[in-house]
């Protein structure tokens, strides 16, 4: 075999080896290395050879192909097409005799006929498709010879609940497949024994390290003057020149940021100050349709391209070998992510990656900074993988019982081979089991409600309309629904969300794929434009744009500015940011470590506190909830409060009791326990937590695609759901995980407990400031509030006022006209 | 707390409950009731907690015996889905009207009830088709204009954003009174609502727990 490999020039690595013998010896395991190193194929060859030992007779021949042997699982279904043809280039080199096939929500609809009569030896596809594979009713048939399962980019999955999708659907192969062998591939984490662990399901593998990462460069381009850099914000054109420059420098540049709507606005910016680049820049992001991304990446695998505007839908998948440049447009956020996007940078032999990030605001300067230090100490964020989300296993429950019906004692043992489910609790079963056939609790006295039926001891779904509404919204991945955008009578552009839409009327314009449209109609799901001249429109936002400054760069960034207090400047972005801080310094105060910085101000708008933790805004979200509680418990106060990654702002109409809080216990951690959960019932959190649980949970149905009348009787909005059940079904366990993932997930509750007790220890200082101070402002001019109040609701509200439609500029009889009536909307509160 | 204001000459009150009482006629006037709306959801296999129903018709019994009204004007969508005319729905429904048996009850039929059908016979309550005119009154369904008097309609489930110092933001249900129309918040509980900004004019009143604020536009 080995001389085979010499004949055809082919030197493995020595990991890879490592792979291939393991596998062969039954092994499975992770393999982690960075991306472009030869990952993939010390996975593929595994069972290549295998193969090849088995039927030396057949190489090279023209036989049959083996039946399904190799699962291929990847995150994004846009990376399938890419990583069949890096697959598929061996086969055809080794005369190996195996089909190939990709399976995910792109697969036409023939490819899918045809692989429901035979799938191929090796299938590409996603979670998802796995999940629907698992539906079917022979699904036992059709995976039972299964050899490997491979997992593409785990480091990706693990974090969330498609992470978890796939781990119980290993467990459900595993059980058929004994000896089935599963391997994955993930770049570098902080903990790759837990990404071991839960891909195994906590059983024994083998971590193999592949080779190691080309050495990374961080600069940032510096504004000429501080003088008129702004101190919030998060478009960053101010910076358009140097990038224009910069992309000018290159043969082929990758412009990341950090949303689609951003993404649309620089793609316009780097047009408009350089018309000629026409047609040599493009624009990639999710919302764009398939074949819009495809012939941009087709564009930049070819070297066409010098410039293309993207976000996290190029972070992954196999490299575009002329890309030179890398540019980031904010913060990255996290340090895992500035690497990966640096390493789609530098694929020339002895070529660096390079980034180079692109402040939207001062602060940012010294995140960059931050980010450089911490990547040279190889400080990588952890990703913790998910435990227990009780609405993924009701989901998989359903998928179970289509696909053959299951007996609720070995289904239960399966489940708990998983890692995320290996401790979950008897009752916890029962009442996921109750909940997907009776409807749980609540539900007891309402026979007519059935979703999964027991039939001797086996569970399975008896109603042929249930089955194809659940087949339609497998899934776990939070998505409004999502309109068409599609020129009359053309081709498709892409998509935006419903509620963006909804905001629309006939003729107003807008953009998208970098096109300014104009809406003729919404019908049937589709948004029907044309194009439109003149200069401006409406840019749609989607949901899930911001990214959390992760917990290492947080703490890089008050390492750096500790140095700074000290006077150290010793990097070109500190260098350039020192005149705002030294303004801080001379407003108010630059914070030592074991300082809590508060300032106090008030303006027009009310009482401002501002408080600087620099612990991230995740923490900070939970801090401020618990601040503006304890605080409410003095005295009847109402506080709207902002969060950003440095601090906290609690804005009153009223001065709240400060000194009074602080000496009854305002930092300390005792009565923790019973406050944090005191202080999340006050606010709207698990509320809007909950959107994503009750979809998984096959709460929320949008309807088929196609079908022209959506089932608007069925329609009600998550929060809706979320009211209805917390008053009529409180102890609903799918609320309870609601309240978990925010403390858990979203305020990562150990670490704010561990943010209280430094806080507790350290100095506090009370500043008044006479204006906002530079650390003050991106707080204040931040219009994503959370509200807390003490106050009763009715004298409240007589002191509040309602606004005016604001007639001259959309026309309409006076009160609603008849048919525009009866949406949900997810900001009714409860009276 | 119960809220009177005139209105067209005539003397109502706007009720916590999420109805308008008619003083002179004693008739109290609710919209989007909804019933059945769970049920639906249920027979679709859609995971509803109990409740719903009962809550509504408690919240109905508890206005009518607050008020002595002698009768009920419904302004459409009393039942929401004919999948949700589940026996159970329909049991509690017909032994809600044996308890409000002397009850006079006009339904004046919305979008929702052409789908789920009139009420039972037995329930003795009369249908008619928007709009239905007793001047100085307009009912409907639909909100729209009406020259046989002052339209009081629901349909929208109008929900008013507030604003506040201190950037205090709230939606809250509410009645609405133009010039020539009226919208009534959606009765029932588990129906949600339409942002309705008020125009030039327009009298606000917010639901805010068991009370009836009054609102100030501008």
């Amino acid at each position: 075999m080995r001389a085979w490999f010499a004949a055809r020039n082919w030197t493995p690595f020595d990991f890879q080896r490592e792979v291939w013998d393991a596998y062969r010896a039954g092994e499975s395991g992770l393999i982690h290395a960075a991306t472009g190193t030869g990952k993939t194929y010390a996975a593929w060859m595994a069972p290549i050879l295998e193969w090849m030992e088995e039927h030396p007779e057949k190489i090279g021949k023209r036989t049959a192909a083996p039946p399904l042997r190799v699962l291929w699982i990847t995150p994004l279904r846009a990376l399938a097409a890419d990583t069949e043809a890096s697959l598929r280039a061996p086969l055809r080199e080794l005369g190996v005799p195996w089909t190939l096939e990709r399976r995910t929500g792109d697969t036409s609809s023939t490819v899918r006929n045809r692989q429901r009569e035979r799938l191929p030896t090796a299938l590409v596809t996603t979670p998802e498709s796995v999940s629907l594979l698992l539906s079917r009713p022979d699904a036992r048939e059709l995976l039972g010879g299964l050899r490997m399962v491979v997992v593409d980019e785990w480091h990706e999955l693990m974090g969330g609940k498609r992470g978890v999708q796939t781990e119980l659907a290993l467990a459900r192969l595993r059980r058929w497949n004994p000896d089935l062998r599963t391997w994955g591939l993930s770049a570098t984490l902080g903990n790759l024994d837990t990404a071991l662990a839960a891909l195994l399901g906590g059983r024994a593998g083998r971590l193999v390290r592949g080779a190691g990462p080309k050495p990374i460069r961080v600069d940032a381009v510096l504004p000429e003057s501080m003088e008129r850099f702004p101190w919030a914000g998060h478009l960053g054109l101010k910076l358009l020149p140097q990038v224009v420059a910069a992309i000018e420098e290159g043969r082929s540049a990758l412009v990341f940021t950090n949303t689609r709507s951003q993404a649309e606005i620089w793609y316009q910016a780097i047009l408009d100050a350089h018309p000629g680049w026409a047609g040599e820049i493009a624009l990639h992001h999710g919302s764009l349709d398939r074949k819009v991304r495809d012939w941009v990446e087709d564009g930049l695998r070819q070297g066409g391209l010098r410039c293309v505007v993207c976000t996290s839908s190029l972070d992954l998948g196999v490299d575009f070998a002329p890309v030179d440049r890398v540019l980031q447009i904010g913060s990255p956020k996290g340090i895992a992510r500035l690497a990966q996007r640096a390493g789609r940078s530098g694929h020339q032999p002895g070529a660096e990656s390079r980034v180079t990030c692109v402040p939207t605001h001062a602060f940012e300067l010294i995140e960059v900074a931050a980010a450089r230090t911490a990547l040279e100490s190889g400080r990588i964020e952890p990703r913790a993988p998910r435990r227990k989300p009780l609405d993924v296993l009701a989901q998989h429950l359903v998928t179970v019982a289509l696909g053959g019906g299951f007996r609720s004692a070995g289904l239960l043992d399966e489940v708990r081979s998983t890692w995320a489910y290996h401790d979950l609790t008897d009752a916890e079963w029962d009442w996921v089991l109750d909940f997907v056939t009776r409807g749980g609790p609540a539900l007891r006295a309402y026979p007519e409600y059935r979703r999964v039926a027991e039939k001797d001891g086996l569970h399975v779904v008896p109603d042929a309309a249930v089955a194809r509404r659940h087949r339609m919204s497998i899934g776990t991945i939070t998505s409004d629904a999502e309109v068409q955008v599609q020129y009359k009578g053309g081709a498709r552009l892409g998509t935006v969300e419903e509620s963006f839409v909804a905001r629309l009327r006939p003729g107003d314009r807008f953009v998208l794929a970098g096109r300014l449209l104009e809406l003729d109609s919404v019908r049937d799901m589709t948004a029907w434009v044309r194009k439109a001249k003149g200069k401006s429109g409406a840019i749609p936002r989607w949901m899930g744009g911001r990214m959390p400054l992760s917990t290492e760069l947080g703490a890089a960034v008050r390492d750096r500015l500790e140095e700074a207090r000290r006077g150290v400047f010793d990097s070109p972005e500190m260098d350039a940011v020192r005149p705002i801080l030294e303004l801080q310094a001379r407003w108010s105060e630059i914070p030592e470590a074991g300082d809590l910085l508060i300032e106090r101000l008030r303006s027009r708008e009310g009482h401002h506190l501002f408080l600087y933790p620099f612990e991230g805004r995740l923490v900070h979200e939970g801090l401020a909830a618990l601040f503006a509680w304890r605080i409410s418990r003095l005295r009847p106060i109402t506080f709207t409060f902002a969060v950003n990654d440095y601090g906290i702002e609690l804005l009153s109409p009223d001065p709240a009791p400060l000194d009074e809080a602080l000496a009854a216990g305002l930092l300390s951690p005792a009565g923790l326990v019973d406050d944090i959960p005191a202080s999340l019932n006050a606010v709207e959190m698990a509320k809007r937590r909950f959107r994503e649980i009750a979809r998984v949970a096959g709460l929320l149905f949008q309807g088929f695609p196609g079908s022209r009348k959506p089932a608007r009787h069925l329609q009600a909005s998550s929060g809706l759901f979320y009211e209805v059940f917390a008053q009529y079904d409180p102890d609903n366990l799918l609320l309870r995980q609601a309240h978990r993932e925010v403390l858990e997930q979203q305020l990562e509750s150990s670490r704010l407990g561990r943010a209280l007790a430094r806080l507790a220890e350290s100095r506090v200082r009370i500043v008044g400031v006479a204006r906002p101070s530079p650390l003050a402002f991106p707080l204040m001019v931040d219009r994503m509030r959370e509200k807390l109040s003490s106050e009763k609701l009715a004298d409240r509200v007589r002191r509040m006022q309602a606004q005016l439609e604001k007639a001259a500029l959309t026309p309409r009889p006076p009160l609603p006209s008849p048919g525009e009536g009866e949406k949900e909307t997810r900001r009714r509160r409860k009276a | 707390m119960d809220l009177r204001i005139d209105l067209a000459g005539e003397a109502v009150a706007l009720l916590p409950e999420r109805a308008l009482l008619w003083e002179r006629t004693g008739t109290l006037v609710v919209a989007d009731v909804h019933l059945g709306k769970a049920a639906a959801f249920r027979a679709a296999a859609i995971p509803m907690p109990g409740g719903t129903t009962s809550e509504a018709l408690r919240r109905l019994s508890a206005a009518l015996e607050r008020t002595c009204a002698r009768r009920l004007l419904l302004l459409g969508d009393f039942f929401h889905a004919r999948s949700g005319r589940a026996s159970r729905t329909l049991a509690a429904i017909a032994a809600w009207r044996d308890r409000h048996a002397g009850l006079e009850i006009l339904l004046v039929r919305g979008n929702h009830d052409r789908g789920a059908g009139d009420p039972p016979d037995e329930w003795r309550f009369r249908c008619v088709d928007e709009p239905h005119l007793e001047p100085p009154f307009a009912f409907r369904h639909h909100p729209g204009e009406e020259d046989g008097g002052y339209v009081l309609a629901g349909h929208l489930h109008p929900v008013v954003p507030l604003a506040g110092a201190g950037r205090q933001s709230e939606t809250l249900p509410a009645f609405l009174f133009g010039e020539r129309q009226a919208l009534l918040p959606a009765f029932g509980g588990f129906t949600g609502g339409a942002r309705v900004r008020p125009r030039a004019g327009d009298r606000v009143y917010v639901l805010a727990g068991d009370e009836v604020v009054a609102i100030e536009v501008g």
